[in-house]
């Protein structure tokens, strides 16, 4: 009886537990943007995640015995190209003026020219990283990673509705 | 203590063994340090915070198996008659000579544990938006992922949150209204009861091997679960 209950209560906890993370897993299901601003803040989001795997696929490598250098070159480079597209990412009218849900603050177009110069900083670590990557020399690519990874929280500390705290 | 007369002298026996009490407290010191660490953007602390927990977590899962009497989930989870029986009582203004958590209590606990059950382990899995600290198993989701189970892990900080205003509500309800220190026994181990519940207590070894589990349980998981 006593080993029953136990079971009972472990049953619980882990229930609770599993149904509590499953209860928000469908949080991400808004209708499609129809605005033009809507639907540029809907790509602006799926080019960040893009970015955002890239830069975690690289991460992810370095955390093995025996990193992919292959991988990490290639993904570096993916990080190089979509950093010289980003300016594109925000054209007027894609901010919260367009009713699409977006963290993007207004102060990107309100301030141009520091976001201009937070967008630089990561070009610039970006275009650094990618003969660093080829290299292979894995203290180098962590620390430049490190640089990178700055660059991004740089401008997300200014430019991005921070999370829930 | 509570200064009520009775017919019998009470007598102060132990309650809370020291394990129960030291995961008791570690885990209110810890959670409060992690949640500093966000708002002060101390992500690399909020890991080892985060690391801490998950050790007390196992530690406190295991003990209530293998722990003393009044920390074993068997003693304190009841089912719904018995929890039902006991809200009925709940207005009444004399605390019971119950030794542990009552029904009540003991869901609380419950709950209380999945909770930061749940913040753990989406803890572990979460990938913070600047891709520079992520949990130890994010590499075993995609970065979408990832980024929802930091949703979730903030969402799970809420609800713990609730319950720890619904534990204090609880004591206070219980000092004010019922006349009951629920405090001093958590930190002392002792309380007054009118008969001697004669509770047995798991010894130090037990806990010594249940910490010892716990630490290298959460060393696997902090090396991605990698032997």
């Amino acid at each position: 009886m006593g080993f029953q209950k136990s079971l009972l209560a472990l049953g619980v906890t882990v229930g609770l537990a599993t149904f509590g993370g499953a209860a928000f897993a469908h949080d991400h299901t808004g209708p499609m943007p129809t605005t033009p601003g809507g639907k540029a803040a809907h790509t602006r989001q799926e080019n960040f995640k893009q970015q955002g795997a890239a830069f975690k696929t690289i991460r992810d490598e370095l955390k093995k015995d025996a990193p992919n250098l292959a991988l990490i070159s290639a993904n570096a480079a993916k990080l190089k190209s979509s950093s010289d597209a980003l300016p594109t990412w925000f054209p007027k009218g894609s901010g919260p003026e367009s009713k699409y849900e977006t963290d993007a603050k207004p102060e990107i177009w309100s301030d141009p020219v520091k976001f201009a110069a937070a967008v630089k900083r990561l070009q610039v670590e970006a275009t650094k990283f990618q003969p660093i990557a080829a290299s292979g020399d894995l203290g180098a690519i962590k620390a430049q990673v490190q640089a990178v990874g700055g660059a991004c929280k740089n401008c997300h500390d200014s430019f991005r509705v921070p999370e829930e705290k | 203590m509570g200064g009520e007369p009775s017919e019998k002298t009470p007598v102060r026996a132990k309650l809370w063994d020291g394990p129960t009490r030291i995961v008791h407290w570690a885990l209110v010191v810890l959670i409060g340090f992690a949640w500093w660490c966000v708002k002060a953007n101390q992500t690399e602390w909020h890991l080892w915070a985060g690391y801490g927990i998950l050790g007390l977590i196992v530690f406190r899962l295991i003990w209530g198996f293998a722990g003393s009497a009044s920390a074993r989930f068997a003693s304190f989870v009841k089912g719904p008659a018995a929890t039902l029986a006991y809200a009925k009582t709940l207005s009444k203004r004399s605390a019971t000579d119950m030794a542990g958590h009552n029904p009540l209590g003991g869901w609380s606990v419950v709950a209380i544990l999945a909770a930061i059950l749940s913040q753990v382990v989406t803890g572990l899995f979460s990938v913070d938006v600047d891709g520079l600290e992520s949990g130890p198993l994010s590499d075993r989701v995609s970065f979408e992922t990832g980024r929802l189970f930091a949703k979730w892990h903030d969402m799970s900080f809420t609800a713990i949150k609730a319950l720890v205003v619904l534990h204090l509500a609880a004591i206070a309800f219980y000092a004010l209204y019922k006349r009951a220190n629920l405090i001093a026994p958590m930190i002392t181990g002792y309380k007054a009861f009118e008969t001697d519940p004669k509770l047995s207590f798991a010894p130090l070894w037990r806990a010594v091997l249940v910490a010892v589990a716990a630490a290298a349980v959460t060393w696997w998981v902090m090396k991605g679960l990698r032997p």
